[in-house]
């Protein structure tokens, strides 16, 4: 503790702030480490916002400035709760120190002026480090950043003035508001109050069977209308009321499960004389208890965090996992593009035939009929012009793409290409007709085939379907087709130079990119940015929630020294105390992150039958990753805990 | 009879080169297999220093313990946690009871952590919860208790395992008088009925006035000895006062 010089009359407020904090840095050092932390994430997030790249793609896209706004308001509050909850818990370990002073004879203005400069200048101090950090950070998750996208282009996060001036606006805030806070420290207590804050010992929790029943409740009423299927009809009012209430039930449930449900079981444990009256299970399974209470928010929070956490970092690594399927169904073959005549056509085969490191595979025309239909049944979905394409020329097609769908029909017969970014399944179709409009009359022709191959770039409406040979010809005579040339080379992912001409000679003929490469760079480029975004706040929500975990068992251990002691004197050895510490911490980290994964589990079911719906793809594999990686960084807390817990009370 | 403890030549130093101090000097201590043996000194004599030791919290500087045959300095720590565990009982001014257990758990803690069975351990809670009049407070917390039954819990603990020897460290010094006499009298009746082997540290005479022998320790050697012999409590304790006006310093502390 630090003990004021006395009698030196002309020792100014601000100095013996500086003085008190060079004086116990120690103390000081956990507060500081979270400011410069907070400092760091916050300006390296706003320095990659403000950079040029982004900046476009923000421009670019209503989603990606939206999402941008979403988190950088997220990171505010979360930095702002954190730098709070920091400030308060290094607060309550000084109250006696102020009592001191106080009693010593300092008066009450002098010490809240103090504490209020002391707060200040180690704000002013974290400012300045965490820029510079931030700076030399962001250069590194620049570089990460590049290395997702998958291209050279310059993503400079230079050195960046605004991003500079939204930090220090952000935190000067906040760092004002702490030191008010600590300002008023010594008029919101008695000197009592703050000698003897820490006497207050904590209770037994009463086991309340009522409120565990209804955290079970509400979490099995949330899981059921996460996981209801999908209705016919998806209006946002359904999804306000039913996901809303599940919201609200998974939050209740999840804290009265903290709160309660955990007390019944773990008292319920204790009800097994044998196995409670082991060695030294006695003893961890009556503090998690006492525990328990003081810890039921904690956990609730960062239960959910991480839920939400493992939710987007598995939603958006899916979408970068899935670009490459994404593009392919967007755009199926390498180049297409409408034919415009021999000379037009030949000089775009000219392009492509000059790219040797891309040599053509296949290469065919698709000749395409529009005609007017009315389908048999009612589909929320604009069919019209509906596109017409021969049984053979979709089996070629399918072949090229090395997709094994063939489709065989008789004369009168029909298949559909499912249109692209819906759900409808065979059943939708099957047993019904569609009748087409022609020049010589109508034909009324029955769906006996749902592909999913699809052979030419999206176009809305994206209805094709598959007409037998015979009908083609017939139809063709009258109706005039139209036709696409299209290209498949090898390695098609590089061919960038070349889709660059391509593009430009093709010019708009549908509503995506007529080249593979662009279609699947964009995504690329785009899946990395959210995939960045969401990544970082993963790690920042991970990060802190690891390290409330940490400073909370910490205290705990401090608080925790003289029951370890008695222990050692009873008898119990180092490697059994640390065992039980291990057991306990497991406890502590293991409770939040299984309730997480599990909420996260459930929630990525729903969002997953949403995606792949749309994409139509197995998002196991991303979804596995994201656990494993927070599974990991939890771990590497839990090691830190457990060490630092056994040096505190097992010397 | 047996002998339960031996210490020769026992020597504590604290610090390192320049500035030495000395707690113990070549103490020599033998306490026989129901003796109940007192040990006083002013503040700072090593009388905690000692027990410490004798407890295997504290290591000595150099010789030899021999505890109901068994050399202490040559364990190493997991070995010696057993024997606190199997063969010793404490008794501290503090209490020393984990808050988060309850009297009974508190009690039962050294079986549990033997990992004997259950109903083994059950039934001699109920004894020695009978023997310390604490069976109606056995599922309180320690919070919810008094001193002198969270003292009487200690107790309990300290001679559940059935240990070979008690060490108490000032167990009445944070009691008032009517609990301090209703402990001591328990010690009594265990040393007398049970034949235990107590050893006791007190600056209390009216405390050391129920031991059998009473060793008085000064910076850190042994001073004298006071054997009750045939005397009434009464008379010993007075005896205990005359020495330890002679011993002065720091001991008039006395009820």
């Amino acid at each position: 503790m630090f003990y004021p010089h006395w009698g030196v009359e002309q020792m100014t407020l601000f100095s013996l702030a500086r003085k008190n904090i060079k004086g116990n840095f120690n103390n000081y050092f956990v507060y500081f480490v979270t400011l410069v932390f907070s400092m760091v994430i916050y300006y390296t997030f706003t320095s990659l916002q403000y950079s040029e790249k982004i900046q476009e793609s923000i421009e670019l896209s209503d989603t990606m400035s939206f999402m941008f706004g979403v988190s950088s308001i997220i990171l505010i509050l979360f930095v702002a709760i954190f730098i709070l909850y920091s400030n308060s818990f290094f607060t309550r370990k000084r109250k006696k120190e102020v009592g001191l002073y106080a009693i010593l004879g300092l008066r009450k203005k002098t010490i809240a002026k103090m504490l209020f400069y002391e707060n200040l200048i180690m704000g002013i101090i974290a400012i300045v480090i965490g820029i510079i950090l931030g700076t030399l950070l962001s250069k590194l998750f620049a570089m990460i950043l590049i290395k997702l996208m998958g291209s050279i282009a310059e993503v400079d996060f230079g050195i960046s003035i605004l991003a500079i001036t939204q930090t220090v606006i952000v935190f000067m805030v906040i760092i004002l508001f702490t030191s008010v806070q600590g300002y008023r420290l010594i008029y919101r207590f008695t000197l009592i109050e703050l000698f003897y804050d820490e006497k207050k010992g904590e209770q037994i929790p009463k086991v309340s069977l009522i409120s565990a029943v209804i955290g079970v409740i509400l979490l099995v009423v949330s899981y059921w209308l996460i996981l209801k299927p999908f209705p016919d009809e998806f209006t946002t009012e359904y999804l306000m009321k039913n996901y809303g209430i599940a919201f609200v039930a998974l939050v209740i449930g999840t804290h009265l499960f903290f709160r309660s449900v955990t007390v019944y079981l773990l008292r319920l444990s204790q009800k097994n004389k044998s196995r409670y009256y082991r060695g030294t299970r006695i003893i961890e399974t009556s503090r998690l208890l006492f525990r328990i209470r003081g810890n039921a928010r904690t956990f609730t929070v960062i239960a959910l965090l991480s839920s939400a956490t493992i939710c987007f970092l598995g939603a958006t690594y899916s979408g970068y996992y899935s670009n490459e399927k994404r593009a392919e169904e967007v755009v199926p073959f390498s180049y297409s593009h409408l034919s415009k005549g021999p000379e037009f056509d030949s000089q775009v085969e000219r392009i492509i035939k000059a790219d040797h490191r891309h040599p053509i595979k296949a290469q065919l025309d698709i000749p395409v009929i529009q005609v007017k239909g009315i389908l048999s049944f009612q589909l929320d979905y604009d069919i019209n012009p509906v596109q017409l394409i021969s049984e053979s020329t979709f089996n070629k097609a399918a072949n090229a793409l090395n997709k094994d769908e063939t489709v065989l029909l008789s004369r009168n017969q029909a298949a559909v290409i499912q249109p692209r970014f819906t759900e409808y399944t065979k059943s939708v179709f099957k047993g019904e007709n569609i009748t087409i409009q022609l020049p010589q009359g109508s034909s009324e022709l029955p769906f006996v085939h749902m592909v999913e191959s699809n052979v030419l770039p999206f176009d809305y409406p994206d209805f094709f379907l598959v007409v037998s040979n015979e009908m083609f010809a017939e139809i063709a005579k009258k109706e005039a087709p139209l036709t696409y040339k299209v290209y498949e080379v090898e390695n098609e992912v590089t061919a960038q130079a070349t889709s660059k001409k391509v593009n430009k000679l093709v010019g708009n003929d549908f509503q995506v990119s007529s080249s593979f490469y662009t279609e699947y760079k964009q995504g690329k480029e785009g899946n990395a940015i959210t995939l960045f975004i969401f990544g970082f706040l993963g790690l920042v929500f991970l990060a802190a929630s690891g390290s409330i975990i940490y400073f909370k068992q910490l205290t705990e251990a401090n608080e925790a020294k003289g029951q370890y002691e008695i222990l050692r004197k009873i008898g119990v050895n180092k490697k059994d105390i640390r065992k039980s510490i291990k057991r306990q911490s497991l406890f502590v980290f293991g409770l939040p992150l299984t309730v997480g994964i599990l909420h996260s589990c459930v929630a990525l079911y729903f969002t997953s039958n949403f995606i792949s719906n749309l994409i139509g793809i197995n998002l196991i594999f991303p979804i596995l990753m994201a656990i494993v990686f927070f599974v990991i960084i939890y771990a590497v807390y839990y090691v830190l805990t457990v060490n630092t817990y056994n040096r505190i009370v097992n010397k | 009879m047996k002998t339960i403890v031996e210490a020769k030549q026992i020597k504590k130093v604290y610090g390192a080169k320049g500035n030495v101090f000395s707690a113990l000097e070549d103490i020599d201590l033998t306490v026989m297999e129901g003796e109940f043996v007192g040990i006083m000194g002013p503040s700072g004599a090593g009388k905690s220093t000692l027990l410490n030791i004798l407890a295997t919290i504290d290591e000595p500087t150099a010789g030899d313990i021999v505890v109901d045959g068994i050399n202490l300095t040559k364990m190493n720590e997991e070995r010696l946690s057993a024997f606190r565990r199997d063969k010793l009982g404490f008794l501290f001014q503090d209490y020393n009871l984990l808050d988060t257990l309850t009297v009974k758990e508190n009690i039962i803690l050294p079986l549990a952590l033997a990992k004997l069975n259950v109903k083994e351990l059950e039934r001699r809670a109920d004894e020695v919860a009978d023997k310390f009049g604490i069976r109606d407070i056995l599922n309180k917390y320690p919070y919810q208790i008094s001193g002198g039954q969270k003292q009487r819990t200690a107790a309990s603990r300290a001679i559940i395992s059935k240990p070979n020897l008690i060490l108490a460290d000032e167990p009445t010094g944070a009691l008032d008088s009517k609990s301090a006499t209703d402990l001591l009298e328990s010690l009594k009746d265990l040393n007398e009925q049970d034949k235990a082997t107590i050893l006791m540290v007190t600056h209390d005479a009216y405390a050391a006035s129920y031991c059998n022998r009473v060793l008085f320790i000064k910076d850190g050697k042994i001073f004298t000895e006071l054997v009750k012999g045939k005397r009434s409590r009464k008379e010993f304790f007075n005896k205990v006062l005359d020495v330890l006006s002679a011993l002065g310093g720091g001991a008039n502390d006395v009820i």
